[in-house]
């Protein structure tokens, strides 16, 4: 494993970080990649940590979609919308990159050691402006959000209550001079009120993933994914009106049960649908 | 003055040869002792027979009377030999003959007013005499039904004095037909129809049924997954003979069967509380006595709210789950249980149940849910070949006509157990190019993919296609179970 350490003097310092008002002095890079990888076409995905199956989904479907086209997902290694911001750039063997707010050789959280090893081998990096061996502290969090918000040429939140860390980094990304965009929610869920919020302030609405490439300068890479047809395109049809479990599906549609299932899992290995917690979205508006 | 008489006792399920002597020594001080390694209930059972056989209007013996349990070596329990004491007395004393003694084993409690009782147990006893070439047994009316059942004479006997009467020719008993108790399926049992909605449930549980599978039921408390639970005995093919006395044999031994039972024809539902201790699911005691698993045996065990089971009490049923039976060492000797079940289990998804549920909000911290999630281990929930997530149905399903009744299933999942029986359906290329596609992108483990091979080959029976189709696969992959509960 590489450990490195960059200086703002360095050529190879990110200059869309050194633009911000209060740059890092130095980054520490764990990770193979050239330092070259954070100048790419960063895009950091952030949200709550306790973020229902809805976040889940829409994160990990976003970083998926982006990475395939080339974005540089960064985001926080934290639990909930910034595990799945990583997981889904890493399903289409994307590059994304983690900003931690300890030590670079700290697994925190714990649970997600394992990711940030994956994270690594896919290319990516896991960056932090601490020295190894900086414990996690509740006041450093802030900072390490400067750093994504700082790194990144846009930044989309996925879900946040209303007091939520990922409104902080909304606030940096302003400054910063950055776009920011929220991804609507329900009204009536709590951890919709911060990503709602700041589209009443004027954040960009994120409706779909060509919206997050426009705002990045991407282009969409022509459909890879084999159209649907058949039963699958019916549970599809179904789902465009929102999640559904399979049950509520076997009712509108008029399939056996059985057939619903199938083709969830069919149409969940092309990644035209998540699951969790027993319901089934979309991942695409049809 | 010797007699002697031959009766049984159980190690586990092994009946084991048991002589009971009896000894009058003359110009002695009158006296009445029990040797042999009796228990405490044993040694009482001085005071029942002495009572007994007054209560009888026969003629206790007034000698010094030894009793000994041969081998002596082996531990004797409870109350099953009063009826042969007191009849080795008895012939003895030179009441009854002691030829005629000699040609049945004798299996009983006796009441003080000389009634017989039954002990639990008669069916093996039954069956260890039927072995060892006995004419008949003797025992409470009450069980030889039970006893008939291994094949054997058996003789019901309501009170001492008929035994006696009998054993000296003045009567005769009529030996009881074994009946096969094949009690009816639809006898009150919690009926699927009840069920309303929860389609994807309830496919689940016909899969489980036919291929004896492992269920995890996983969301929000109130979503009908233990009602859904109580429902699978009521859609399993009804029990081989052979199984059906393996079954008959295990609920004697511990006592559960009802008076006057037959042969149990249904498969057994066992539901422990989560405060049970792991001897009281697993098995075992000082002197090992069957464990929910055992009572499960060739039925279902139903785990409700899993993560609040103790943790050695959820490893302990890994042995039973993987061997199908239950080994229990104790200083005195081993004893062997079976233990081939189905087990359903049920969960939340996280401690204070909000999750899964629309309505709710989730007030768990992170630390919280995984604290939660530890509690079963990985290794538990891979043995689960079927993981369900039960969604909160809408108020129009739960409007909704009844669902379809049991006996329909049950006919279906009889049909594909038959046939899984025979030579197990393959798969077709594709099928198999799906389920390394799905290995690549799903976080399938190598176990989770057998287990899925496993439940696709089940649909196939289900659906009567000799081939495991892709569309099987597909189906199969979708109960691999929400991340939620650890599950791939």
């Amino acid at each position: 494993m590489t450990v490195r350490r960059i200086t703002r003097s360095s050529t190879e310092y990110p200059p869309l970080l050194a633009q911000i008002p209060d740059p890092p002095p130095a980054l520490w890079l764990r990770g193979d990649a050239a330092p070259g990888v954070l100048c790419g076409p960063t895009l950091a995905l952030v949200g709550a940590r306790a973020c229902s199956s809805y976040g889940r989904g829409v994160a990990r479907a976003l970083a998926r979609e982006t990475a395939a086209a080339g974005a540089v997902v960064v985001s926080g290694l934290a639990r909930g919308i910034d595990g799945e911001a990583h997981r889904g750039a890493l399903e289409s063997n994307g590059v994304t990159i983690a900003v931690l707010g300890c030590g670079i050789d700290r697994d925190y959280p714990s649970a997600h050691g394992e990711l940030a090893r994956k994270i690594i081998a896919a290319g990516g990096l896991v960056v932090s402006e601490y020295e190894p061996g900086v414990e996690p502290a509740p006041w450093r969090f802030p900072a390490r959000n400067r750093i994504i918000a700082g790194l990144s040429r846009a930044t989309v939140v996925v879900e946040a209550r209303e007091r939520s860390g990922a409104l902080i980094t909304a606030d940096f990304a302003l400054e910063d001079g950055r776009e920011v965009m929220a991804v609507p929610g329900e009204i009536t869920s709590g951890l919709s009120v911060g990503t709602n919020a700041l589209l009443r302030l004027g954040a960009t609405p994120v409706t779909c993933v060509a919206d997050v490439l426009e705002a990045l300068g991407l282009e969409q890479p022509i459909a890879a994914s084999p159209a649907v047809a058949g039963d699958g395109a019916t549970v599809l049809d179904a789902l465009a009106a929102g999640e559904a479990t399979v049950d509520e599906l076997t009712r509108t549609t008029g399939l056996a049960p059985a057939t619903v299932s199938a083709a969830l899992t069919a149409l969940e290995l092309d990644g035209h649908v998540t699951s969790g917690e027993g319901a089934y979205r979309s991942t695409i508006a049809r | 003055m010797l007699a002697r008489s031959v009766t049984y006792t159980l190690v586990g399920l092994e009946p084991q040869r048991v002589e009971v002597e009896a000894h009058l020594r003359t110009g002695e001080t009158p006296a009445f002792s029990i040797v042999g390694l009796a228990d405490r209930a044993c040694q009482e059972a001085k005071h029942r027979v002495r009572s007994g056989v007054q209560s009888a209007l026969l003629e206790w013996p007034n000698r010094n009377i030894t009793v000994n349990l041969a081998p002596a070596a082996l531990r004797k329990e409870g109350s099953g030999f009063d009826l042969a004491i007191a009849l080795t007395v008895l012939a003895a004393s030179g009441q009854i003959p002691v030829e005629r003694l000699a040609l049945h084993v004798c299996y009983g409690e006796l009441a003080l007013d000389g009634r017989i009782r039954p002990v639990s147990g008669t069916i093996a006893v039954a069956e260890g005499a039927a072995r060892a070439g006995a004419g008949a047994v003797l025992c409470a009316a009450v069980s030889a039904p039970e006893a008939a059942l291994a094949g054997i004479d058996a003789r019901p006997v309501r009170h001492l004095a008929e035994a006696v009467a009998y054993l000296r020719g003045e009567t005769e008993i009529v030996p009881v037909e074994p009946t096969e108790g094949e009690a009816p399926h639809d006898d009150g049992r919690p009926d699927l129809r009840e069920v309303r909605g929860q389609e994807r449930g309830r496919r689940a549980l016909e899969i489980a049924a036919s291929g004896g599978h492992n269920l995890l039921l996983a969301g929000p408390p109130g979503t009908g997954k233990t009602m859904l639970a109580r429902r699978l005995p009521s859609i399993l093919p009804p029990l081989s003979r052979s199984d059906a006395l393996e079954v008959t044999r295990i609920h004697s031994v511990a006592g559960l069967l009802p008076p006057g039972a037959g042969l149990v024809g249904v498969p057994p539902f066992r539901a422990p509380h989560h405060g049970a201790s792991a001897a009281a699911v697993v098995g075992g005691g000082a002197t090992p006595r069957p464990g929910e698993v055992s009572l499960a045996h060739r039925g279902v065990l139903l785990l409700d709210e899993l993560p609040e089971f103790p943790r050695p009490v959820l490893e302990a049923l890994r042995q039973p789950l993987e061997d199908g039976l239950v080994s229990v060492a104790r200083v005195g000797g081993r004893a062997v249980f079976p233990a081939r079940f189905r087990l359903v289990g049920t969960m939340n998804l996280c401690p204070c149940g909000g999750r899964g549920d629309p309505r709710l909000d989730c007030t768990c911290t992170a630390a919280r849910v995984a604290s939660y999630r530890d509690k079963v281990s990985r290794a538990l929930i891979d043995r689960f070949d079927l993981v369900v997530a039960m969604p909160r149905p809408r108020a129009e399903e739960l409007a909704a006509p009844d669902g379809e009744e049991s006996a329909a299933v049950r006919r279906r999942v009889v049909a594909a157990a038959e046939r899984l029986a025979g030579p197990s359906p393959a798969r077709v290329p594709a099928a198999s190019e799906l389920l390394d596609r799905a290995v690549e992108r799903l976080p399938l483990s190598g176990r989770g993919r057998a287990r899925v091979a496993r439940v696709s080959r089940t649909i196939a029976a289900l659906a009567g296609s000799v081939d495991v189709l892709p569309e099987h696969v597909a189906e199969a992959l979708s109960y691999r179970g929400p991340v939620e509960v650890g599950a791939t």
